[in-house]
C-alpha cells in the first residue's frame, strides 16, 4: 500500500493539476486577506479608517482566511482519480494494481495527505502576508501567531476530509466534467437550498460535519469563514469529523465495488 | 513443453453480444505466439480478459494456473502492451515509466534501461503528448518490459507503426524470445506476423479457428495452389479439361485458374492437345490466402471473393496489401 501511494504522490505531481489548485487557492487566500483589511471600520472608531485586527475573532478570519481552499481540495480529490479515466491511463494503473479496491485506497490515502498539505500551505502563505500587512498596518503578528492553535488543526483536518470526499465522488462519477458539476453543483448551490428548506438539515450536511470538524481545537461552532449557509446547531467536531469521513469512505466503498465490476476495455 | 498461457472455455458476453465463446488455447513458454484474427474477432477482449481488465462470463484465463489478479506484483510476470492512447499527455516520459516503476517495487534504474532498450533515452524529459505514435508504442513497450517479466502480450503492437517501425518490432519481439520470453502478440495481419512467430492461434467471430505451429500452417498452403493459364484457345482448352477430374474458373477474358494443378501436368497436357498458351503462372497459394480462407469461413460479413486468385505476395513486405479483409468490417 506504501508504494502504491508513493506511486499516486508521483502521478500527481507531474501533472499540472496540483500547482493549479494550490495557485487558484492562494489567489483567493489573498483576495479574502484583502478583504479583512480594507473592511470598513467599526462604526464607533470610523474616524480611524479601517480597522486593524484585534480581537480574538478578526484574529482567527485573518489565520482562518485561506479556508474557502476546501472547494479546491475537494476538486483536488475528484480529479486525482477523474484524470485515470479521461486519459485512459486507469488501464496502466489496473495493470500495476489489478485489485481496483486497493488503487482507490491509494487515492483516498494520498488526497488525504494532498488535501493537508494544501491547507498547510494556505496556512503559511496567510501567516506570511497576512501577517505582512498586519505588521505594516502596526497590528501584532505576534498575536496573530497565538491563533494558529486554534485554527490550523481543524482547518488541516477538513481539507483533508474534503479531499477524501471527493475521491469518493470521483471513484463513483468517473467522468470528470459530471463529477466536477456535481460536487460543485452540491456545495455551492443545492446544499444551501436543502438547509434552507429542511430544518435540521445543516448539521447533517457534509458542509456542516465539515464546519463541526473545524473546531477540532475551538470551543465554539462559527469558525473563521467557514463554509456558507451553516451556523449553528452542529455536532462536535469529531462527531462532524467522522461524519464526513463517512460520506467520503460510503461513496469510495460504492465506486469501488462499480470499478471492480467494469470492463476497462 | 510447459505453458506460460492458458485459455480454457473462456466466454465474454457483452450486451447479449457474445464477443468470445468458448475459446481455449495455451501459449507455449519461450516460443512466440501469433494471436490472429480479423478485426472485431475477439482478440482484444481476450487479452484484456487475460489481464484482469476485463470480467469473464465464463471459463478461466491463467499465467501458470494463477488469474493476473492473483498473481503477486504482476508487473513482475506480465508485460502487456495495450492501446497507445493510455498516457497522460502532460506527463513526462520517464515520469510515466517512474509512476509504474514506484507502484511496482522495481528500482529506478530500470527506467534508464529500458528508455534505453527501446531508443527514447534522448526524449526521456519530454511530455508524451508530443511524442508521435511510434514513439508511443515504443513506451508502451518500455513500460512493459520494466519489471523484467518472464510473459508479454502485446495487441496489436505494429499498429500504427511506419515499415521501419515494423522491422524494429519484429527484431525486438525475436529478441525478447531468443531471452527466453514467451510473447503473445495480436494482429489482424498474419503477413506482419509470419516471420516473427513461432505458434498461431487464429480466432474468428470469438471462436478457436485453428491452434498450430508456423510451420504447420506453411504447409496447407500447398492445398490451395494452382495454376493460371492464359491462352487464345480457352475455348478448346476448356473443351480438353472437361476431360480431366479437375475444377477450374475464367478469372479474366482470356485467364482461366486451375485448382490443384502443377506446371508439370499443365505442360504436357497443353502439348498434347495442341493448345496454343501465352502465359503459365503459378499461384503459391500465401499463408494469408490460407488465413483467409481458414477465417472467411467462420466470418458471414466477409464476402467471398473466389475468382480472384491472389498474386503471390512477397512474405512479410511492409508495405503489402493493408488489411487481410478490406476494410469488410
Amino acid at each position: 500500500m506504501i508504494a502504491v501511494v508513493r506511486a499516486e504522490w508521483l502521478k500527481l505531481r507531474t501533472t499540472a493539476v496540483p500547482w493549479v489548485l494550490t495557485g487558484i487557492a492562494l489567489i483567493i487566500n489573498a483576495l479574502l486577506i484583502l478583504v479583512i483589511f480594507l473592511s470598513p471600520a467599526d462604526q464607533s472608531v470610523v474616524s480611524s479608517g479601517y480597522e486593524v485586527p484585534h480581537t480574538t475573532q478578526q484574529l482567527r478570519n485573518l489565520v482562518g482566511s485561506g479556508f474557502q481552499g476546501y472547494l479546491l481540495a475537494l476538486l483536488l480529490g475528484v480529479l486525482c482519480i477523474t484524470v485515470e479515466f479521461r486519459h485512459k491511463t486507469a488501464t496502466t494503473a489496473f495493470l500495476v494494481t489489478p485489485r481496483r479496491a486497493v488503487f482507490v485506497g491509494g487515492k483516498l490515502i494520498l488526497a488525504a495527505i494532498a488535501g493537508a498539505v494544501l491547507a498547510v500551505i494556505m496556512l503559511v502563505a496567510t501567516m506570511i502576508a497576512g501577517g505582512l500587512t498586519l505588521d505594516a498596518r502596526g497590528g501584532s503578528f505576534t498575536a496573530m501567531a497565538h491563533q494558529l492553535p486554534a485554527v490550523a488543526p481543524g482547518m488541516i483536518l477538513v481539507f483533508a476530509l474534503f479531499a477524501i470526499l471527493g475521491v469518493g465522488v470521483g471513484s463513483v462519477l468517473t467522468n470528470q466534467v459530471a463529477a466536477i458539476i456535481v460536487v460543485l453543483g452540491w456545495f455551492v448551490i443545492l446544499e444551501g437550498i436543502l438547509v434552507s428548506l429542511v430544518h435540521g438539515a445543516e448539521k447533517w450536511v457534509p458542509s456542516g460535519a465539515a464546519l463541526a470538524a473545524s473546531n477540532l481545537t475551538r470551543s465554539t461552532g462559527g469558525g473563521p469563514g467557514g463554509p456558507p449557509g451553516v451556523t449553528l446547531g452542529l455536532f462536535n467536531w469529531w462527531e462532524g469529523g467522522l461524519l464526513m469521513l463517512f460520506y467520503g469512505l460510503v461513496f469510495a466503498a460504492v465506486g469501488s465495488v462499480i470499478l471492480s465490476r467494469r470492463d476497462i476495455t | 513443453m510447459p505453458s506460460a498461457i492458458e485459455v480454457h472455455h473462456l466466454t465474454k458476453q457483452f450486451r447479449g453480444v457474445l464477443a468470445v465463446n468458448d475459446l481455449s488455447f495455451e501459449v507455449a513458454a519461450g516460443r512466440v505466439t501469433g494471436f490472429l484474427g480479423p478485426n472485431g474477432s475477439g482478440k482484444t477482449t481476450t487479452l484484456r480478459m487475460l489481464l484482469g481488465l476485463v470480467s469473464v462470463t465464463g471459463g478461466t484465463a491463467t499465467f501458470g494456473g494463477r488469474r493476473y489478479v492473483d498473481l503477486e506484483q504482476p508487473v513482475h510476470h506480465v508485460g502487456a502492451v495495450l492501446e497507445a492512447t493510455s498516457f497522460h499527455p502532460s506527463r513526462r516520459a520517464e515520469d510515466h515509466l517512474k509512476m509504474v516503476a514506484v507502484g511496482a517495487g522495481i528500482p529506478l534504474t530500470r527506467v534508464g534501461d529500458t528508455l534505453e532498450l527501446v531508443g527514447l533515452a534522448d526524449v526521456a524529459r519530454r511530455r508524451v503528448g508530443k511524442f508521435s505514435l511510434g514513439m508511443r508504442q515504443r513506451l508502451q513497450l518500455a513500460t512493459a518490459l520494466l519489471g523484467d517479466p518472464e510473459i508479454l502480450i502485446l495487441d496489436e503492437p505494429a499498429n500504427g507503426l511506419d515499415p521501419q517501425g515494423i522491422q524494429w518490432l519484429r527484431t525486438f519481439i525475436r529478441h525478447q524470445a531468443s531471452t527466453g520470453r514467451s510473447v503473445l502478440v495480436s494482429s489482424h495481419l498474419l503477413s506482419e506476423m509470419e516471420e516473427t512467430v513461432d505458434d498461431v492461434v487464429i480466432v474468428s467471430e470469438g471462436r478457436l479457428v485453428l491452434q498450430t505451429t508456423l510451420a504447420d500452417l506453411a504447409t496447407r498452403t500447398g492445398t490451395t495452389s494452382g495454376m493460371r493459364v492464359r491462352s487464345p484457345e480457352l475455348g478448346r482448352l476448356t473443351a480438353a479439361l472437361a476431360a480431366v477430374p479437375v475444377a477450374y474458373r475464367q478469372i479474366a477474358p482470356d485467364t482461366i485458374a486451375i485448382d490443384g494443378a502443377s506446371p508439370e501436368w499443365l505442360g504436357p497436357f497443353v502439348a498434347e492437345h495442341r493448345i496454343v498458351v501465352y502465359e503459365q503462372i503459378q499461384d503459391r497459394g500465401s499463408l494469408e490466402d490460407v488465413f483467409l480462407g481458414l477465417t472467411r469461413g467462420f466470418d458471414a460479413s466477409v464476402p467471398s471473393v473466389p475468382s480472384v486468385p491472389s498474386v503471390p505476395s512477397v512474405p512479410g513486405s511492409p508495405g503489402s496489401p493493408g488489411s487481410l479483409l478490406g476494410g469488410a468490417q
